[in-house]
């Protein structure tokens, strides 16, 4: 590979003006000529109850109240607002068991904040207003808050297509047994010298990305239904919306605005579904609905909840010789990503360490709380704090060092990736586990903190991970671009790809200067447009870089190649003879004057006049154009780890974050500070799940913790100290060499955190998270017991 | 709801308004005035996406009645480019790619800008502590203290070529 002038370098974020001007538009802040506000109605009295009888009579005649709509008043059509199902072959599905059973407001509620219909008003106030005033008769119904009391046998069933309110297990016809894995797992644990057992519980997070959910839809006097919303997947909600309210997909149109954060909860539908019934109960008037904080905990998807068992076997040297683990996971009230989630949090398990038989069984039970869906990581956080902790206990037990462990038997190039069936095709985690331990000083710092006493007691912990880099080839992968040269040869991409606040949009714009040739400044791209762009998946399993990123790539490509041909038969020349310089002028190399400016291909392309006196043209015609539909069969996963170092205070049970330090295995930065933002953004995250974040129920179900208070995020000086450490080792397929950074940034500190306070205060903690007060009760258990 | 006449001076403009006795300044700013930079987040501030300067001093603009901002000078994010040459605290947040989402940026940059008013040369715990109260959930706050770090510093090279 040549020298590179944009890939590699920090350049500008395109959306970094606007942002820190606060003149970027967000959906919240859009206004629009007579605009009417939507309050949705939903349940606060009951987790789980029938709705007896709605009365609107009183909210009808408040002031401003235009219409008032219930279950009967929208469309019947049920429908699944994930989008997971529409990424599995039908076959799949069918044996998947994915199913659609939501409405749009429900006669049947499910969870606490569940949507039973909706006001339309003049003004959002008017609207609140006539909302209090709606007269609502359930019948309750007993509410059932784990796998264990929904799925008992006398139970409500949630649907009749699920019965024990399972709402997913493997399926035998892709996993024999409806396990997962390979071996003889009981066989080969009779060989074991140790076994190491537990059951954990893994946390309902919330992603809290800070831009609450507003949304705007208007149905036009064209009969079409506009749509405008920060949906991490806009041509997903574009196709979910057009089959819900049966219309063709031209004539839905879907915005995307910018988006205020995703982290997952944005990735299928949200409200969508509900502002769109409420613009086409009032054709010719734009609805928008802004959602109160306090209602982004009940009405978005959340991380699955998890009951989560491991065993795993080794030999006296450290040989993993089994493992075996079942997840079962708390679903919420609706399906959604019921079959993924159990799959992919068993996948993550397979990919790491070499050990001969493995067996997982993952399982999904519908609960009463509010649903759950996609959270960065997808299943690698729970299986990260489940299986990390379990190596550590099997290394102290065994006195075998955690890092030399890792070091031996986590897979490489040439194993079975966590797809099963595929290898990986690159890894520098050894690379990674090197330079991570040199600059937190693992070596000292963990023989130091051996057989602590006193009150302050620190420990050092570490953890290992792989992630993805797209979806394929499990299901469906796909990106769309269409890249035209102007007549000034700058160039307009045209593609669906999300930029979250990750910097894909950022990215993918150096991917496409780099590819032409082109200056940054001459490459924009058209994005967030329903009727100009062409399908892509959206921004999910950490695919837009690298999907995104390689489609971008083609199609740039493809542009300059056209480019090319043409000045060659100007110039009289072999394509493979010409090379291109910053100010596009194309030349000859080795005779720099045999030359001609891409922007004179360019123009002589689109006005193609001809010589007046020999009626010539003046050179080829035809805009230069191209388009790629990119849909790759490989995946290329990054592999990374954490180190890191705490205090814990043996009296109070507090837990002080000292360092931390993460290595990633990226393949190679595009751009180095976005790539390191990942990073330390998914500390935040990864570390708050294992220490603070988590949904409190009491036992109606009733949500106690929706609110920023109540819910607590690590802020500015809970943070450690971080260093995040690029590894550069280019992959043979991602752009430029380079794999995904996006979730993977999340998963390693929440085992890391778990491993750090098992060295300082020799307990192992099984539910997340991990809490001063669960601290403080271990150690009171564990005095009590000395 | 009563209305009640007030003066507001928002980015050095000043505005007669009538304003109903129970908004808030967050409310006002973005539905009366049409000032959208200023972010609803939580609506009980306990997130800092709608922080504000009035006087000088940062206040979380959800909490603040509107009436209560009469005659006071207010200060938001969309108002701190001054002749087209951006605030150095938001060059800064450029410079250290400091946002992602962009969500809690303006009450970020504000809140910076606070900071730097009163303590031009402030430790990292210092900015730290600050900026509790005002959440982030893409970046881990580690770009943005450098950001702060950096616009002290470029803030203070400036005051110095100012002055000699």
């Amino acid at each position: 590979m040549g020298e590179l002038n944009v890939v590699g370098k920090n350049v500008e974020r395109v959306d970094i003006r606007a942002k820190v001007t606060g003149r970027a538009v967000y959906a919240a802040d859009m206004d629009m000529p007579g605009m009417l506000h939507g309050k949705i109605i939903r349940c606060l009295e009951y987790a789980h109850a029938k709705v007896k009888s709605l009365d609107f009579s009183e909210a009808e005649k408040m002031p401003g109240v235009v219409k008032c709509l219930g279950p009967d008043d929208v469309t019947s059509k049920t429908y699944n607002q994930s989008v997971i199902d529409l990424m599995a072959s039908e076959q799949e599905a069918e044996w998947m068991g994915d199913i659609e059973e939501q409405n749009i407001f429900t006669k049947h509620v499910k969870f606490y904040g569940d949507g039973i219909g909706a006001i339309i008003a003049e003004s959002e106030e008017q609207a609140e207003r006539a909302a209090a005033k709606v007269k609502v008769e359930y019948e309750p119904l007993p509410v059932y808050l784990t796998p264990e009391q929904s799925s008992a046998p006398d139970a409500v069933q949630f649907v009749p297509e699920k019965p024990g309110n399972r709402a997913f297990q493997l399926p035998a016809e892709m996993f024999p047994n409806n396990c997962l894995g390979w071996g003889d797992v009981d066989e080969a644990f009779k060989e074991a010298d140790l076994i190491v057992e537990d059951r954990f519980y893994t946390p309902k997070q919330k992603q809290c990305q800070m831009e609450p959910n507003n949304y705007i839809a208007l149905y036009d006097d064209e009969g079409r239904l506009n749509c405008w919303a920060s949906c991490q997947m806009p041509k997903l909600a574009h196709v979910k919306l057009a089959r819900l309210f049966e219309m063709p997909m031209s004539r839905v149109k879907f915005n995307q605005t910018v988006v205020g954060g995703g982290f997952g909860a944005r990735l299928g539908l949200v409200m969508e579904p509900e502002v769109c019934a409420l613009a086409l109960a009032v054709p010719g008037r734009p609805v928008k609905i802004q959602q109160p904080r306090e209602e982004d905990w009940l009405s978005s998807p959340s991380r699955h909840p998890s009951d989560y068992w491991m065993k795993m076997g080794f030999k006296k040297d450290g040989t993993p010789v089994a493992i075996d683990a079942i997840s079962k996971n708390f679903k919420g009230g609706y399906y959604l990503d019921g079959s993924a989630l159990a799959s992919t949090t068993g996948f993550w398990l397979q990919g790491m360490y070499k050990v001969e038989n493995l067996r997982y069984r993952g399982e999904s039970y519908f609960t009463n709380q509010p649903v759950c869906g996609a959270y960065r990581g997808y299943g690698n956080p729970q299986t990260n704090f489940v299986l990390e902790q379990i190596v550590e206990r099997g290394c102290k037990e065994l006195n075998i060092d955690p890092l030399e462990w890792r070091k031996k038997w986590h897979k490489t190039v040439g194993d079975n990736s966590w797809i099963g069936f595929t290898q990986y095709s690159s890894c520098a985690l050894d690379e990674c586990l090197e330079k991570g331990a040199e600059a937190i000083g693992w070596k000292d710092k963990r023989a130091k903190y051996e057989n602590q006493t006193g009150v302050k007691r620190r420990g050092i912990g570490l953890s290992v991970g792989q992630h993805t880099s797209g979806a394929a080839p499990m299901i469906l992968e796909h990106t769309t671009c269409t890249v035209r040269l102007n007549e000034d040869a700058s160039a307009e991409l045209l593609l669906a790809c999300s930029d979250l606040g990750q910097g894909s949009h950022t990215t993918l714009r150096q991917i496409a200067a780099e590819s032409l040739g082109f200056p940054i400044e001459d490459v924009h791209l058209n994005v967030g447009d329903s009727d100009a762009n062409g399908f892509d998946i959206g921004a999910h399993a950490s695919r837009t870089l690298y999907v995104g990123g390689n489609a971008v790539k083609q199609a740039c490509e493809d542009a300059k190649r056209q480019l090319f041909e043409r000045a060659a038969k100007k110039l009289e020349a072999n394509v493979e003879d010409l090379d291109m310089n910053l100010d596009k002028e194309i030349f000859v190399k080795g005779s720099p004057s045999k030359s001609i400016t891409a922007k004179d291909i360019c123009e002589v392309g689109i006005y193609n006049f001809t010589n007046p006196m020999t009626g010539e043209a003046n050179g080829e015609a035809g805009q230069i154009q191209s388009y790629v539909s990119y849909m790759p069969d490989h995946n290329s996963p990054p592999f990374f780890c954490t180190f890191v170092e705490v205090e814990v205070d043996m009296e109070t049970g507090e837990v002080k974050l000292l360092e931390l330090v993460s290595a990633h295995d990226i393949g190679r930065a595009i751009h180095p500070a976005i790539c390191e933002g990942q990073m330390e953004g998914g500390a935040q995250q990864g570390l708050g799940m294992a220490l603070t974040e988590e949904m409190y129920f009491d036992e109606n179900g009733k949500v106690k913790n929706n609110s920023f208070t109540d819910y607590k995020m690590l802020g500015a000086s809970d943070m450690p100290k971080m260093t995040n450490i690029l590894v550069e080792n280019p992959d043979p397929h991602g752009p430029f060499g380079a794999k995904s950074v996006g979730e993977a940034g999340l998963v390693t500190p929440v085992g890391a955190v778990a491993n750090a306070i098992y060295q300082a205060t020799g307990i192992q903690f099984t539910e997340g998270p991990i809490t001063p007060e669960k601290i403080l009760k271990a150690i009171k258990e564990k005095e009590v017991a000395a | 709801m009563n209305k009640l006449s007030v003066n507001l001076r928002v980015n050095g403009r000043g505005y007669d308004l009538e304003v109903a006795s129970n908004k808030t300044l967050l409310e006002v700013l973005r539905d009366q005035l049409n000032l959208p930079d200023t972010k609803y987040g939580c609506g009980t501030g306990e997130c800092g996406a709608c922080t504000v300067l009035i006087d000088g001093e940062v206040v979380n603009s959800c909490l603040t009645l509107a009436a209560a901002a009469d005659g006071r000078e207010i200060r938001t994010a969309v108002g701190l480019e001054k002749n087209g040459q951006l605030h150095p605290v938001q060059q800064a947040f450029i410079e250290e790619t400091a946002v992602q989402c962009g969500y809690c940026i303006p009450g970020m940059v504000v809140k910076s800008v606070g900071l730097l008013e009163k303590n031009p040369d402030p430790s990292e715990e210092e900015i730290r502590h600050w900026l509790e109260g005002n959440i982030c959930r893409c970046t881990g706050y580690e770009k943005i203290v450098d950001a702060v770090k950096s616009a002290s510093k470029k803030m203070a090279s400036a005051e110095v070529k100012a002055v000699g």
